[in-house]
């Protein structure tokens, strides 16, 4: 028995060539089906008329199999088509039989099982987001860009903005210089993260399969944000940022060492794109090899 | 994998079966024409004409030479396989919702709705003789108003026991000899779509409106396994290739009435693989856009077909993804 392995209509092109050539006459004769068989599989070309009464060529393309089957199963292959099918030709009538797109079974891994989760997660930190996002016109709890009262504000803001320029960056400075610099010195061992007891080099060495890079960080991120932004996927062993040497401004990037590798990935799947201080941050694998 | 879209019937499906070899899938829908398929290629052998109402539910005989169909207008039709003829008709005062061969194929066992002041009932006839069925019921048992009415019915083994499926979720058995309640088992809390023979009939898969799907020892009555979803229950079966893939596969989906107020991926018309013992379930299959009315496995345990509320019926042949497929416990 043939099977129907696709039926392939022919191209746009081909039907318009069809057309112009019987040039839309529905009378004239319909070529015989030509018939192509070498054994394994079979080309039927005919022409046809579609639902539009234009002429259609249909290449059909059937592979053929053969299957060992039970006697019974082989007696009943021989029965003639009856009902609605009666008049249908030997072999699938592409009418009642399509074949349909390629499907894939979607195994569900442990990973996919609770989606809620991280959706929980991606809810608490817009939360306590909240506080955070500034608008620059109203000094409300939305962005600048959403504030309703943008047209009415923006040009009474833009106005007093040449006089405070000269006062922002002064004001600025020394806040950035109280946090930024070091205090006093604390002993690796009873920094935070660090065990009580003494380490020695080997161990001392990170375990770099649960860090995670963050870039495109805005200037004035301090650790303490990172902190408050990367503590609710689990415990952090570290926390780098690095600075510049002298303006204790932040570069830009920073590492994050988790204790466990399964915070660091639900931290780099919810952070990712996530946007922080008018920028997108980029959270991914410190080591992209492991 | 690459399904084939069986594409013949105008409403939605309602039943679908595999013949005892595999080699033939009958299908029914709502509207008052089933159809019958070889599996391997999609290609429709035969319609069987003569209904003049909605299809509920279809049966075939081990050997493939009767068909039974039950349906709405208030008739039960056997049918010649090879031919598409009816062979007998019997006429009943209330629409046929469930039927069932028994296992030597004698027998067939019936339940009807209630309907226009009728009761619910099962009966079991003779059909030993298909084309002078005596429509006269050896068993019969009124199922209302002591009972919800029974929707779907199966043989226990020997041909001595049926169980029927209820609108209010209960299973019941019944001794044929003495067309008395053995067994009453309420563990669904809403009505029985589908109920489904284990392919050595020790077992039964029971999917329900409740959003579960429950494995039964056919015997005792005795619930094995629950599956749960979020969706109800239309339709489960129960891998025939237990040793190997000890699967069962759901289907269903949101309501049909709902669906046109949701978007397809919401609906979760997937087919939805799960472990028969570890109730988990690992693997989906998306096709339909209307929540699957009926699922079949394939005899041979390589392959099974679904048929959905949108009409269409899909038959799928496992891949190496599948059969290599092993359950990480």
């Amino acid at each position: 028995m043939p099977v129907a392995e696709e039926s392939v209509k022919s191209s746009w092109a081909d039907e318009v060539e069809e057309v112009e050539v019987t040039g839309g006459n529905s009378s004239t004769e319909f070529p015989h089906p030509i018939v192509k068989n070498d054994g394994n599989s079979k080309t039927i070309t005919e022409v046809v008329l579609n639902e539009d009464d234009k002429k259609v060529k249909v290449i059909s393309h059937y592979k053929i199999e053969k299957h060992r089957v039970a006697k019974s199963i082989a007696q009943r292959k021989t029965w003639k088509k009856f009902g609605l099918s009666e008049n249908d030709k030997p072999g699938p009538n592409p009418a009642t039989t399509i074949g349909a797109e390629e499907v894939q079974m979607q195994f569900l891994s442990s990973k996919d099982e609770d989606p809620s989760e991280s959706d929980d997660l991606k809810k608490k930190l817009i939360d306590s987001q909240k506080g955070q996002v500034k608008c620059r016109l109203c000094k409300e709890d939305h962005w600048t860009k959403q504030c309703p009262y943008k047209d009415k504000l923006e040009p009474l803001r833009s106005s007093l903005m040449d006089d405070e320029k000269d006062e922002e960056p002064a004001a600025a400075a020394p806040q950035e210089k109280k946090t930024g610099i070091p205090g006093k010195y604390v002993p690796p061992s009873m920094r935070e993260g660090g065990s009580k007891k003494g380490e020695s080099m080997i161990s001392n060495r990170r375990d770099e399969t649960a860090t995670v890079r963050v870039t495109n960080l805005s200037e004035n991120t301090r650790e303490q944000d990172l902190q408050e932004l990367f503590r609710p996927f689990g415990e952090i062993s570290r926390i780098f940022l690095a600075k510049d040497k002298f303006t204790m401004a932040s570069k830009g990037f920073a590492f994050i060492n988790y204790k466990r590798r399964d915070d660091a990935a639900r931290a780099i799947q919810v952070i990712n794109g996530f946007g922080y201080d008018h920028l997108i941050l980029n959270v991914e694998w410190a080591n992209l090899n492991i | 994998m690459k399904p084939i879209l069986l594409q013949g019937h105008e409403r939605s499906i309602t039943q679908i079966k595999f013949n005892r070899e595999g080699d033939l899938l009958f299908s029914s829908s709502k509207d008052p024409i089933p159809n019958v398929w070889w599996s391997i290629n999609g290609e429709r052998l035969g319609t069987f004409d003569g209904h003049t109402g909605a299809i509920w539910a279809i049966d075939v005989k081990w050997d493939t030479t009767v068909f039974a169909s039950g349906s709405a207008d208030q008739s039960l039709r056997l049918w010649d396989c090879e031919t598409g003829k009816t062979i007998s008709k019997l006429q009943m005062k209330a629409s046929v919702r469930g039927i069932s061969f028994s296992y030597s194929g004698n027998l067939i066992a019936y339940t009807t709705d209630k309907m226009m002041g009728q009761q619910s009932e099962l009966n079991i006839i003779d059909v030993r003789e298909p084309n002078n069925v005596d429509d006269t019921a050896i068993m019969k048992a009124q199922v209302t108003p002591t009972n919800q009415k029974a929707l779907s019915v199966l043989w226990g083994p020997l041909d001595e026991t049926v169980v029927t499926g209820h609108e209010d979720g209960a299973i019941i058995k019944w001794d044929i000899r003495t067309s008395k309640k053995t067994d009453v088992a309420i563990e669904h809390t809403k009505q029985i779509n589908d109920m489904q023979l284990g392919h050595d009939g020790t077992m039964f898969i029971t999917a329900s409106k409740d959003s579960t799907a429950r494995l039964w020892d056919l015997s005792t009555l005795e619930p094995l396994k629950i599956f749960k979803t979020d969706r109800p229950v239309n339709s489960a079966a129960i891998s025939p290739l237990i040793d190997k893939h000890p699967y069962v596969v759901l289907g269903g989906g949101q309501e049909a009435m709902e669906v046109t107020t949701t978007a397809a991926r919401v609906g979760k018309f997937d087919a939805r693989f799960f472990h028969a013992v570890f109730e988990e379930e690992f693997a989906r299959v998306k096709g339909h856009f209307g929540p699957i009315n009926s699922l079949a496995f394939h005899p041979n345990g390589k392959g099974y077909a679904s048929g959905g509320e949108d009409g269409f019926v899909r038959v799928h042949v496992f891949d190496d993804a599948y059969n290599q497929f092993r359950f990480d416990y």
